[in-house]
């Protein structure tokens, strides 16, 4: 059974048609073609699938496609800034050698933007939490939570 | 994955009647545990009716005592302040529960209704006699929590009800718990876990409520541990016994995660530090 229903996707109103049984990461990327948010353990466990929806970082893998409706949907590819120009978060990745394979960078910065988003100044055990939920398997921790630091610190230099 | 379909009712009473229309159908929340059963074909549902949809199972009020909407997320729990502090041992479980991402979507409904050993929500909300509320199209019933579970998966909720409340009595004022929690990383299904209430009256222990996770096939409330604590001064013997106990009662198995052995272990030990970190 096809359903077509609308929702919110990196800033624009978009109407797709799901079947029932799709996962928001179905339809990010086979029906959206943005690949930008990675499908590893396909259960909950890496992370490497995280979006934010309505402000809160969740795993597009475990999210039924119709319940996306009336949402507000943000993916990697939302932080694009113009002239093709990285955000805060990315940039300070790259700064940071926080990235080595990159697969668990997109849901990485996602779950740091929700993070920053909702807090500004957080704590390092904050940060740490709110990164548990993804996991990299290559790189370590240490450079991506100072990557983290960082934008943090040049938030708190804005204010 | 399998095809099925998807259904948001918008009411309660359409969620009953779907579900006695469409055989296979099972009835899904956050679907953090759900889909990973379907994705793994343990379960092969013909549609999953969603209760995401329906208003009045969403809210958390608190008034006196508290009643949390079976639709809560665990993130809701956790950011709820009259609900923290009236009950911390509930939002300290609710911190426990996997990642942000499971928190945001995971709900306290779906943690007890999944009917796992190791559901972090569970042992809070038996220490703190919690009851949940069962709707079915005809009627509605209120029972204990601890008599809600029957074993890995199982739970007294027929197929026709929907759990649709919590609900807490007010909290007393001379109680005090704890919870402890035993994974390899915090975000760890429990390896084992448990929560102490405590309710101290000059110096002997007027009321204990004691359960146990992933110990047993049930989030396990170790009534005779309580009943041995109950009337008495703490003393380091007592502890002892109630270890003891403890160890005795619980049936833990052997899995990928620890040995029974392992979790017997842990439990002894937990039932020190609960009551030590309770009566400092």
């Amino acid at each position: 059974m096809k359903t077509e229903i609308s929702f919110i996707l990196n800033g624009s109103e978009v109407k797709v048609t799901v079947d029932g049984h799709l996962r928001l990461i179905d339809v990010l990327r086979d029906t959206m073609s943005l690949t930008g948010t990675k499908e590893a353990c396909g259960e909950g466990e890496c992370g490497a699938c995280t979006v934010i929806v309505d402000g809160r970082a969740v795993n597009s893998c475990l999210y039924p496609a119709l319940e996306i409706e009336g949402k507000n949907v943000t993916t990697i590819e939302g932080l694009r800034m113009p002239e093709h120009k990285l955000s805060k978060i990315q940039q300070a990745f790259v700064d940071h050698g926080a990235i080595q394979c990159g697969f668990c960078t997109p849901g990485m910065i996602m779950s740091a933007k929700a993070l920053l988003d909702s807090n500004p100044n957080p704590s390092d055990e904050e940060i740490r939490d709110a990164l548990q939920g993804n996991l990299c398997r290559c790189t370590g921790y240490v450079q991506i939570v100072e990557a983290v630091k960082r934008v943090a610190k040049q938030l708190k230099g804005k204010r | 994955m399998r095809r099925f379909d998807y259904l948001r009712p918008k009411t309660l009473k359409e969620a009953l009647q779907l579900k006695k229309t469409i055989a296979g159908a099972r009835y899904i929340s956050g679907g953090t545990d759900l889909i990973v059963q379907i994705k793994n074909r343990e379960l092969q549902p013909t549609a999953l009716i969603s209760l995401r949809s329906i208003p009045e199972l969403a809210p958390i009020e608190v008034n006196g005592g508290a009643r949390i909407g079976a639709l809560a997320t665990i993130s809701d729990i956790i950011q709820h302040q009259e609900l923290g502090h009236n009950y911390p041992v509930l939002v300290e479980a609710a911190r426990s529960l996997g990642s942000v991402q499971i928190r945001n979507v995971a709900s306290i409904g779906g943690n007890l209704c999944n009917c796992s050993p190791s559901a972090d929500m569970a042992l809070p909300l038996l220490v703190l006699e919690a009851k949940v509320r069962l709707q079915s199209a005809k009627a509605s019933r209120e029972i204990p929590l601890s008599e809600f579970f029957r074993g890995p998966g199982e739970s007294c909720l027929a197929s026709n009800e929907i759990l649709t409340d919590i609900l807490l009595d007010p909290p007393r004022q001379k109680a005090k718990a704890a919870f402890l929690k035993k994974g390899r990383v915090k975000m760890d299904l429990a390896v084992a876990s448990l929560a102490v209430l405590l309710e101290m009256e000059e110096g002997r222990c007027r009321k204990a409520r004691i359960a146990a996770g992933s110990v047993a096939p049930i989030p396990l409330r170790l009534f005779k541990v309580e009943a041995l604590l109950e009337g008495n001064a703490i003393s380091k013997d007592l502890v002892s016994k109630a270890q003891q106990l403890a160890r005795d009662i619980v049936s833990p198995i052997t899995d990928v995660r620890a040995t029974e052995e392992y979790r017997r272990q842990i439990i002894c030990v937990y039932v020190k530090r609960g009551l030590e970190k309770i009566l400092g």
